[in-house]
């Protein structure tokens, strides 16, 4: 640039600042009241979206879809695009780095590629409607992330309709740009803008279109418990999934019995302050995660091949700690099932789920000793089982499963010194208010959900779930 | 009385000068497009300040970085707003200085004699993904540990030196304390000095050369 555009452009600034307005009060104002907007709108985001809590850290679970943060969502598109072209598309350092990389050098250096002194829109229409196009490819990238590019039956369509949508179109109209500028001179400023404005519309309605045929299957909600109470509720259904069997409901076993292959083993009672005293959380979660195979306990975490994630092995030890661990004070707990007024009929929604959950579903599960009475839904608490025709039967307080919550073993009715079904739970009682509601239920004729036990119910039921009634509803 | 303090600390301080040179200065007719600039500085020293604040509960390292977050979440008074304000303030800075970039490409603001400014921004723009991705594998939650995972695979994608990059990124082969230390460190002290480096140099370079003028069909 020579010094006489340089003067022309200066003595035009110069005039510019002499019709303009001043920095202090004029423009800080507006960037006052921009400002204060943001900070408003950032305590509204904060406030009533909130930052989604996601599940602790669990290297072994590969099977973990990973989701960079949104505005790096249109590079991981484009890398998925580009890895299904043939050939080219197995070399994925082009895209990862040399196509990024370029962008960014001519982003950055483009105050010494676009040398001409004119700043006027209609003047830079090239790169103007270039940097349009791409936008909107970034914005429709990003809308169509979470498409797969291959449907479940394996059709590639999404993912070639993706690459037309994200990456053809695109490309041929940014071609076409420069061949307009730099080969056909004479094309109209008029057809530039048309041809930007084309491929816009194209992408955008492809995109739309990708999003209407393809729907972005729902991810998975996982719930994940944040406050301690939570926690340690959690804790205590992980703890009666997994751990009652052989420590007992309060953690005070020391001589393994009814557990196959481990009968009459002996082992230190975890709810003693030996246990809790001497490990800390790193240690407890560890002898979880890995077991103690020596002395017969396996491995419970993901990584050693059991069931349970980092964050469930946590909550485990919080629900330990919380419990037996006396330098520990246990927040007020919410009740297990939201208590009985007189002549009210539980549900199984309301009340029987989560009372199966904590005390029967360690055991009355699929691939455990159970009789093949699986307790995991409503139909399978009614419809399986080698007795089912009289585990649960409405309205009859001989039900088995009545009887033996009670404590009374069902005799084997070919050899009445043989007990066909043991007294449940194995080791220890239900508490009393357990007991009750599911003798209302059974005995009301097991009403699945919420809406059907009021109609059962005798007097109107009173609004459920009320808070600090006091009950009997066990607290570990 | 007044006065006199005003002239006083004017006599030590050049108040006056400060105040002639920085805010008294003429400038073309502007429009709230000029106002991205400023917003993105308020939203630097916004997240700087949640930044400081959830740092005095915060602790970088993979046995205790998810459950302080999640303290600073349920347990600190007011954690909640101050992780939230941080969190978003985080998407609202790509996403304004993003739009102030392409606003300075469409004026092209960045010609003569603000090619500098406009090089500085894109090195300010690159440093503010930085923090984005840095900033995200503090939580220490399945969500950040394997888009870094991915991540840094990616950066490790360049050929012949990718090893090196991947290994200096991690700490090692494999995302470990050190990664999470690592990040923690960019993150907090190396991103924003070198940030607040070039923003100061970029504001410099606008007092310089004043805000450019919208383009009329002259320019």
């Amino acid at each position: 640039m020579d010094n006489e555009t340089k003067q022309k452009i200066n003595k035009r600034y110069e005039r510019e600042l002499n019709r303009g307005e001043r920095f202090w009060p004029d423009s800080i104002f507006k960037d006052l009241i921009v400002s204060l907007g943001i900070f408003v709108l950032l305590i509204v985001l904060a406030t009533f979206i909130g930052v989604d809590a996601q599940p602790k850290v669990d290297p072994s679970d590969t099977t973990y879809i990973p989701r960079p943060e949104w505005y790096f969502l249109f590079l991981f598109k484009f890398l998925a695009i580009y890895g299904q072209i043939p050939l080219l598309g197995k070399i994925e350092w082009l895209a990862t780095v040399v196509v990024p990389g370029i962008a960014i050098l001519i982003l950055a250096l483009m105050p010494f590629i676009d040398r001409s002194p004119f700043r006027y829109y209609g003047k830079r229409v090239l790169p103007i409607s270039v940097m349009a196009v791409i936008v909107v490819d970034i914005v429709m990238l990003t809308i169509m992330a979470d498409v797969p590019t291959v449907t479940e039956n394996g059709s590639m369509l999404p993912g070639i309709l993706q690459a037309i949508a994200g990456m053809v179109i695109p490309l041929v109209a940014i071609i076409l740009l420069f061949l307009m500028t730099f080969v056909f001179r004479r094309t109209s400023t008029k057809t530039m803008i048309w041809t930007a404005a084309i491929s816009a519309v194209l992408t955008i309605g492809l995109t739309g279109s990708v999003l209407a045929l393809f729907p972005v299957p729902a991810a998975q909600k996982t719930t994940v418990a944040t406050t301690l109470v939570d926690q340690i509720t959690a804790g205590q259904d992980l703890y009666s999934a997994n751990c009652t069997q052989c420590h007992g409901d309060d953690g005070k076993v020391t001589k393994i019995e009814g557990v196959k292959g481990l009968e009459g083993k002996l082992i230190p009672a975890i709810h003693s302050t030996d246990v809790l005293y001497t490990l800390d959380d790193a240690a407890l979660a560890q002898v979880i995660a890995y077991g103690r195979p020596e002395a017969g306990m396996t491995p419970f975490g993901k990584t050693y091949g059991g069931q349970l994630s980092a964050s469930d092995i946590d909550n485990i030890v919080i629900f330990m700690r919380y419990t037996w661990d006396d330098r520990f004070e246990a927040p007020k707990l919410k009740p297990l099932f939201p208590p009985l007024a007189a002549g009210e009929v539980p549900s199984y929604a309301v009340h029987i789920q989560p009372i199966v959950k904590r005390y029967c579903l360690s055991c009355h599960v699929a691939g455990k000793e159970n009789n093949n009475f699986l307790m995991d839904s409503y139909d399978n608490i009614l419809h399986t089982g080698d007795h089912k025709a009289n585990d649960v039967i409405a309205g009859d307080a001989n039900s088995y499963l009545l009887q033996v919550i009670q404590g009374h073993p069902i005799p084997d009715p070919k050899d009445p010194t043989k007990t066909l079904i043991r007294a449940m739970p194995p080791n220890g009682h239900l508490p009393p208010n357990v007991i009750d509601a599911l003798m209302r239920w059974i005995m009301a004729g097991m009403p699945q959900t919420a809406a059907d036990a009021a109609k059962l119910s005798v007097t109107p039921t009173p609004a459920a779930g009320s808070a600090g009634t006091p009950s009997a509803t066990p607290t570990p | 009385m007044w006065k006199k303090v005003y002239e006083w600390l004017d006599e030590r301080l050049g108040l006056n000068d400060l105040y002639k040179n920085l805010l008294d200065r003429p400038e073309p007719k502007g429009n709230w497009w000029n106002t991205l600039g400023s917003a993105a500085l308020f939203l630097f020293i916004l997240q700087g300040v949640t930044g400081i604040f959830l740092t005095v509960y915060y602790t970088p390292s993979p046995d205790h970085a998810y459950d302080s977050i999640n303290y600073i979440m349920n347990g600190v008074a007011f954690g909640w707003l101050i992780r939230g304000i941080h969190h978003w303030g985080a998407t609202l800075m790509v996403v304004v200085v993003f739009i102030h970039m392409l606003r300075v490409f469409v004026t092209a603001s960045f010609k003569y004699p603000r090619e500098l400014t406009w090089l500085i921004g894109i090195g300010l723009f690159l440093l503010t993904l930085g923090m984005g991705f840095t900033g995200y594998l503090l939580p220490w939650n399945q969500q950040s540990y394997w888009a870094t995972t991915v991540g840094t695979q990616i950066a490790g994608s360049v050929p012949f030196i990718g090893d090196f990059i991947l290994k200096a990124l991690r700490g090692g082969p494999d995302l470990s304390a050190l990664t999470l230390q690592r990040f923690f460190s960019a993150h907090i002290w190396m991103l924003p000095a070198a940030l607040a480096g070039l923003i100061g140099v970029h504001l410099y370079l606008i007092i310089k050369h004043g805000e450019s003028n919208f383009p009329s069909k002259e320019d």
